[in-house]
């Protein structure tokens, strides 16, 4: 009974002007995006490859003296571009592209200096082309989350309230046909027909990217694209539920669309983009302008090693290393470990604001699915907090690197990280590890998890309460 | 009878769920929209403020004419409440320097008031993307069934039996929905006045309140736009739930999908990068070429000093002899004080080449490249009612890229200015461009930057009005193709 209603109503859906319409909008969309990203991934990955490039040279450059890496560090460590872009744009222009591992900056008596340090700087500054007009980019999520959730009011409106109108409900109901067999037959052929126009225009979007040579993805990937269109199915699903709701409650389909289109002008489009400015006005990091805490806190560690006698005497090559030199290692460590838990500290306050917007962001399933849609694309802030991650995990191996370079020369007095306490030999640039920054899998789905679950919980309130409200409606 | 059919249809308007929806919906997002807008102002202020401040403090400060390097402000505008075009994102400081001509291009990092670099992952909205999307939609639906309804009910057929003309019967159905459209807009425009008129910081003259009716007035005909598209496709279509359906996927075209996809093309396909890159080499020859002769022998400062013994004070660079700052030369090395001031009219000169010269080839890159760029993006988004809304709004309350630019026109002819004062006092050629210890510079009578942003009147009838117009000429376009349908249906 279920597949027959389910059969007539596609029937019904494929054959009118607003499937032919919804057809037409999608799939050209779809071509606009392929047409937008042809060989962009393409450019962007050779950009990378000759930052990469730049980045290996530096490090094999230094290798001649193993304490040039302690004072420069790694240089830039850059952010692999992903090759689903298209699905996903996540806003990378206004995310840095790098991390920097570089000089603290810093030097002073006795020609010490600050040994290197990583830095998240690298935030895009204002540049001559921003006077192009702000626009939305044409990706998988603009057309996911704006027009498909559109399409699925315009083809839910009136299932039930249209029937109502016309009668045909209680003609259909006077067959021995449960109520909730209607409503998941109705709930079935608005998905089905709804997939196909998405599946179609995904389909031909990755047909023109594949037949352009854009699109060279591996399993990994293709998952990550299944990943992408499950999720759209989801958000499609939640948009149907309501539809079905509010088609339930109001007899007049007209009235429907209109209390729909309003549902989704705000809950789609406007609260998105008001409330994460609302909630990151009243989260602002307390840090502002002027010099860094990180200069006030070195010049107050200073202060207490000079009481100790820092300054007195120079560190020196002596072996067994004299107490001078110990107590300048002692102090650059520990600068150097200050510094980079205050780096990190101001850095989390900002990444705090950011994410508690986000989190109230998730009132609307427009941000939900974009969340999703970005971790599962690897592109946006997860996937900017997941390159992070890497850029420290690396920074403490390069750090460990230096440390058992250092163990391995027997000429060197080992008391890491002064100049007179470390071995001044070439190092192999082999041995250096090298930064890659890599996204795993199990990261992307991990983060996409919390917001498909979301999505299943619109999804099923929705759903649930256009039923009830269906089982107790007279007709 | 006008009259009559208008106070009816009023009335139908006033008495349905879609009004109430209409002044809820807008009240609430206007509501929302101006608090978020406002702090956000005022926090640009704030940090405008400071900067202000200390450059105020800063700029006239110096000893020597060759420290002189005031930086002004750009204050933000308050109307970019309203449309926040490129006020947040351009550029809004600039430093006078002699080596260099002060423009819209280059790199600074952006200061608008955040500490916090990430948030420009958030989405910003201003109050005319608000009505520019609530009121469109407000419109159609207002619209939809206004013709094919009556003509479903079978109304239309008892309406015309009276001696009442069918323009007629547009016409009052048209005005009396434009009037049930005002009445919310009209009543968020006012909650949004009065909300940011609560605040300390946002002050509007005579000229503001001009601009704010301007953007208004340009609402109104941007809604009746949208109604009138609603109208005719009301009348072409006889089911009121198709004519429904059909406004809204030209509602999601037109305001949603034309706008992003049109600049999306145009953005991926007009190539600049090319032509930037060539500039920058052309420009980075000539500075090349400029410090080859600036190193030349000759240096007074280099290898053996001609200034023996003498001392500089704090803040002077040496490297690039801006900014020096002599204070003690000795006797024995006065009789070299003529070379070096020499040396300096000379140097000083050749960067002033030197900046005309970059600044050419500058100002002709950037009007072929980034200008022409954003110029087809503008002419693409005048194909659809929301762009011209959108240009229009942008223009009345001064945020566009025109205003911009004519904040560094200003800043360009501020720098005229300082050099023709310079070259009065013979400044380049005196003691006191690179020493002070004579006494330092007195900056009483030096020339004060004043930024006069252009009257209402200028922006209106330069930048507003061709877009105002194209949009004003859709109305009576639509109201008569309306007619035409309209009066040649069968009821």
């Amino acid at each position: 009974m279920l597949w027959h209603i389910v059969k007539r109503e596609l029937f019904e859906q494929v054959n009118s002007l607003r499937f032919a319409l919804a057809m037409l909008l999608i799939v050209f969309l779809m071509l606009v995006n392929a047409v937008g990203h042809i060989d962009e991934y393409k450019t962007r990955q050779a950009e990378y490859r000759q930052q990469v490039s730049a980045y290996s040279a530096r490090l094999e450059q230094n290798s001649n003296n193993l304490y040039k890496h302690v004072l420069d560090g790694p240089g830039e460590l850059y952010k692999k571009p992903s090759p689903l872009s298209f699905c996903a744009h996540g806003s990378e222009n206004n995310l840095p592209k790098f991390a920097s591992g570089k000089r603290a900056g810093w030097g002073t008596h006795y020609n010490v200096s600050g040994i290197w340090r990583l830095k998240y700087s690298g935030f895009p500054s204002i540049k001559a082309k921003d006077i192009f007009p702000v626009f939305l980019k044409i990706d998988w999520i603009l057309i996911i989350s704006n027009v498909l959730s559109f399409l699925a009011i315009v083809f839910t409106f009136d299932a039930i309230s249209g029937e109502v109108e016309h009668g045909t409900l209680r003609l259909t109901l006077s067959n021995a046909v449960a109520r909730r067999t209607v409503l998941t037959g109705k709930f079935l052929s608005c998905l089905i027909s709804l997939g196909a126009v998405f599946m179609s225009g995904v389909l031909v979007n990755l047909l023109l990217l594949y037949l352009s040579g854009t699109l060279q993805l591996n399993a990994e990937e293709w998952s990550r694209i299944g990943g992408i269109f499950v999720v759209g199915l989801l958000y499609i699903a939640v948009f149907i539920a309501l539809g079905f709701l509010i088609s339930v409650l109001v007899n007049n389909a007209s009235t429907s669309l209109v209390i729909l289109l309003l549902i989704w002008v705000i809950w789609v489009i406007l609260v998105p983009s008001m409330l994460g400015t609302i909630m990151s006005g009243l989260n602002q990091p307390s840090i502002r302008r002027g010099p860094s805490p990180v200069y006030f806190r070195r010049s107050g560690l200073q202060e207490r090693y000079v009481a100790r006698g820092l300054e007195d005497e120079a560190p020196t090559r002596e072996r067994p290393p004299t107490p001078a030199t110990l107590l300048w290692a002692e102090f650059l460590n520990e600068e150097a470990r200050e510094g980079a838990r205050l780096q990190k500290a101001y850095l989390n306050a900002q990444i705090n604001q950011i994410q508690i917007a986000r989190e109230f962001n998730r009132i609307s399933p427009t941000a939900i699915v974009q969340y999703a849609v970005e971790s599962l694309a690897g592109t946006g802030f997860q996937r900017h907090l997941n390159f992070l991650k890497n850029a420290e995990r690396y920074a403490d191996a390069f750090n460990d690197f230096l440390i058992s370079a250092d163990r391995a020369d027997p000429d060197s007095p080992h008391v890491p990280f002064v100049r007179e306490g470390m071995s001044d030999k070439p190092v192999s640039f082999e041995s250096i590890p090298k930064f890659q920054d890599r996204v795993r899998l199990g990261d992307a789905f991990k983060g996409a998890m919390l917001d498909v679950m979301l999505l299943l919980l619109f999804f099923v309130v929705l759903f649930a309460t256009a039923h009830v409200s269906f089982q107790r409606k007279e007709i | 009878m006008l009259w009559t059919l208008i106070r009816h249809e009023l009335l139908m308007n006033l008495m349905t769920f879609r009004f109430l929806v209409a002044v809820i919906a807008s009240m609430s997002l206007v509501l929302a929209g101006s608090i978020v807008l406002t702090d956000n102002y005022e926090r640009r202020l704030a940090s405008y403020n400071e900067d202000f401040q200390r450059h105020q403090e800063g700029n006239f400060s110096g000893k020597t004419y060759s420290s002189f390097m005031p930086s002004l402000d750009r204050a933000p505008n308050p109307l970019s409440l309203f449309n926040q075009g490129l006020d947040k994102r351009a550029k809004n400081s600039l430093q006078i320097k002699i080596g260099e001509i002060p423009f819209l291009w280059g790199d600074v990092s952006r200061n608008t008031g955040f500490s916090n670099p990430f948030r420009y992952l958030l989405a910003d909205i201003d109050l005319v993307s608000i009505f520019q999307i609530l009121f469109s939609l407000l419109a159609l639906v207002f619209a939809y069934d206004a013709i094919a309804g009556d003509r479903e009910n079978g109304t239309l057929r008892l309406i015309l039996v009276n001696p009442v003309g069918r323009g007629l019967v547009v016409m009052s159905k048209y005005l009396g929905a434009m009037l049930c459209l005002t009445l919310p807009l009209l009543m968020s425009f006012l909650l949004a006045l009065l909300l940011q008129l609560q605040s300390n910081a946002i002050h509007y003259g005579a000229d503001d309140f001009l601009r704010i009716g301007g953007i208004f007035l340009t609402t109104v005909i941007y809604t009746s736009t949208f109604y009138l598209i609603g109208l005719f496709i009301s009348s072409m279509i006889h089911r009121p739930a198709t004519s429904l359906i059909v406004s809204m996927f030209i509602w999601v075209v037109l305001t949603l999908l034309y706008p992003n996809v049109s600049l999306f093309l145009v953005n991926r396909f007009i190539q600049t990068e090319e032509r930037v890159k060539q500039a920058d080499q052309a420009i980075d020859q000539i500075l090349e070429q400029f410090y080859r002769t600036e190193e030349a022998p000759g240096d007074p400062f280099e290898d053996s000093p001609l200034l023996k013994g003498s001392k500089s004070g704090g803040g002077s660079s040496s490297y690039t002899h801006l900014k020096k700052n002599i204070t003690f030369i000795p006797d024995e090395s006065e009789i070299h004080v003529p070379t070096v001031k020499a040396y300096f009219q000379e140097l000083t000169a050749g960067r002033i080449r030197t900046a005309n010269k970059v600044w050419q080839i500058r100002e002709t890159t950037f009007s072929e490249t980034y200008i022409r760029k954003s110029s087809i993006a503008r002419n693409a988004l005048r194909f659809s009612p929301a762009g011209l809304y959108h240009l229009s709004t942008e223009a009345l309350a001064g945020t566009g890229l025109a205003r911009m630019q004519d904040f560094f026109k200003a800043g360009r002819q501020y720098r005229e200015t300082v050099l023709d004062y310079f070259y009065d006092k013979k400044a380049f050629s005196s003691r006191q461009w690179f020493a002070s210890d004579k006494g330092p510079v007195r900056w009483d009578d030096a020339p004060r930057f004043s930024y006069q942003p252009p009257s209402v009147l200028e922006d209106a009838s330069n930048r507003a009005l061709r877009d105002l117009l194209l949009l004003f000429i859709l109305n009576p376009m639509l109201l008569m193709i309306i007619f035409a349908v309209f009066s040649r249906q069968e009821v």
